[in-house]
């Protein structure tokens, strides 16, 4: 399955489900509900991660960090999700994306004045959008990249892609923002 | 990875590659030397990295909001990955659309009843019954009522010797055997 080397003592951590809960659900929840766009989808898939996780740890072999084991399971759930979507005449899905504008209200003072802080509000909710317009394996590589900050060979080994395909959906997502900031390309 | 001269600025892979802090020297030249470059880099980077700690915060307040998570508790959407509960779900389905069509089948059948009947009456006349043949049918009754009211015992009859009661017994004997 996976194959870097990790220091970290990560079968301590698998073998309790609360800390594991505890350490990764925030970081897991950020990255599904901008995968999905659905933040109460969001919550099932990351529980159903852990849970995962949880039980079948003995097939971690710990030759990665937790996270990118954690993130390889849920990207597989977030894919198998897409899929069976297209089944779902049953359910109507009502939508829930992550507000922005909530998060932004949730920021301490960190700009200097209140016009930067509008700023960079607006900034952030022109990232937010431009990941809307993206398709899902270049969302999904672009938070593993700049949100998730997980090296290349991480994101490979969780998304299963290779180095030249990840680097070819980071470049066009890239673009994507920078249009979307009215940049020049 | 190196700057074409007549280039003026960074090219998109270049510009993911400074993102990416994978960039290369003549880029890092580059951006000394183009304030428009260095300053879309700044503010695209700020951008994506705003969003990153809002985020962050969003995802730490829901997930602080959520119910801790029990070893015991089963997956929400599990079934959705098991393609037997596909194969359950429509196979429920095909019964639902089954009963539904038997249902309606059977609200249309009674016409089709009454045609066919309707039908039947006009190829199959009634059966007449002729007045001789309702006479034969009397007298047989009769006779046979005859015969019963003979097995009341009375001397007489157990012994035969009523007239009446020997002639209807042989036009009763007759008639059974036609």
């Amino acid at each position: 399955m996976i194959g870097c080397v990790s220091d970290e003592p990560t079968l301590t951590e698998l073998d309790d489900i609360e800390a594991l809960d505890r350490m990764y659900r925030s970081r897991l929840l950020r990255f599904v509900a901008y995968s999905t766009g659905d933040q109460d989808l969001a919550e099932t898939i990351v529980q159903d991660c852990l849970l995962k996780a949880y039980r079948g740890r003995e097939s971690f072999r710990g030759d990665c960090s937790v996270y990118t084991w954690l993130a390889h399971i849920a990207t597989n759930l977030v894919r198998d999700h897409q899929r069976s979507r297209k089944f779902q005449f049953w359910r109507n899905v009502q939508k829930t994306a992550p507000d922005l504008s909530e998060m932004a209200s949730l920021l301490p003072g960190r700009e200097s004045s209140p016009e930067s802080q509008m700023l960079a509000r607006e900034s952030a909710q022109l990232v937010s959008a431009a990941l809307e317009t993206l398709s899902v394996k270049q969302r999904t590589v672009f938070l593993m990249r700049f949100i998730e900050e997980m090296e290349l060979q991480d994101i490979c080994q969780a998304t299963g892609m290779r180095v030249g395909t990840v680097k070819t959906h980071l470049h066009r997502a890239v673009k994507a923002v920078r249009l979307k900031l009215g940049g020049r390309a | 990875m190196e700057l074409d001269r007549e280039q003026s600025h960074l090219t998109d892979e270049q510009f993911t590659d400074l993102l990416l802090g994978i960039s290369a020297a003549p880029v890092r030249a580059h951006l000394k030397e183009c304030a428009q470059c260095a300053q879309e880099a700044e503010r695209v980077s700020g951008a994506i990295a705003g969003f990153a700690q809002e985020s962050r915060l969003w995802a730490e307040r829901r997930a602080a909001s959520l119910p801790a998570l029990e070893a015991g508790r089963k997956p929400g959407f599990a079934w959705i990955y098991r393609p037997q509960a596909w194969t359950a779900a429509v196979l429920t389905v095909a019964l639902g659309v089954g009963i539904g069509v038997s249902v309606r089948q059977a609200s249309v059948r009674p016409d089709h009843a009454l045609v066919t009947h309707q039908q039947v009456a006009q190829v199959q006349p009634a059966r007449v019954t002729s007045p001789a043949t309702l006479k034969a049918d009397n007298e047989l009754l009769s006779a046979i009522d005859g015969e019963l009211r003979a097995d009341e015992s009375t001397p007489a009859s157990v012994y035969g010797l009523t007239a009446a009661a020997h002639g209807a017994r042989n036009k009763s004997a007759k008639r059974m055997s036609n």
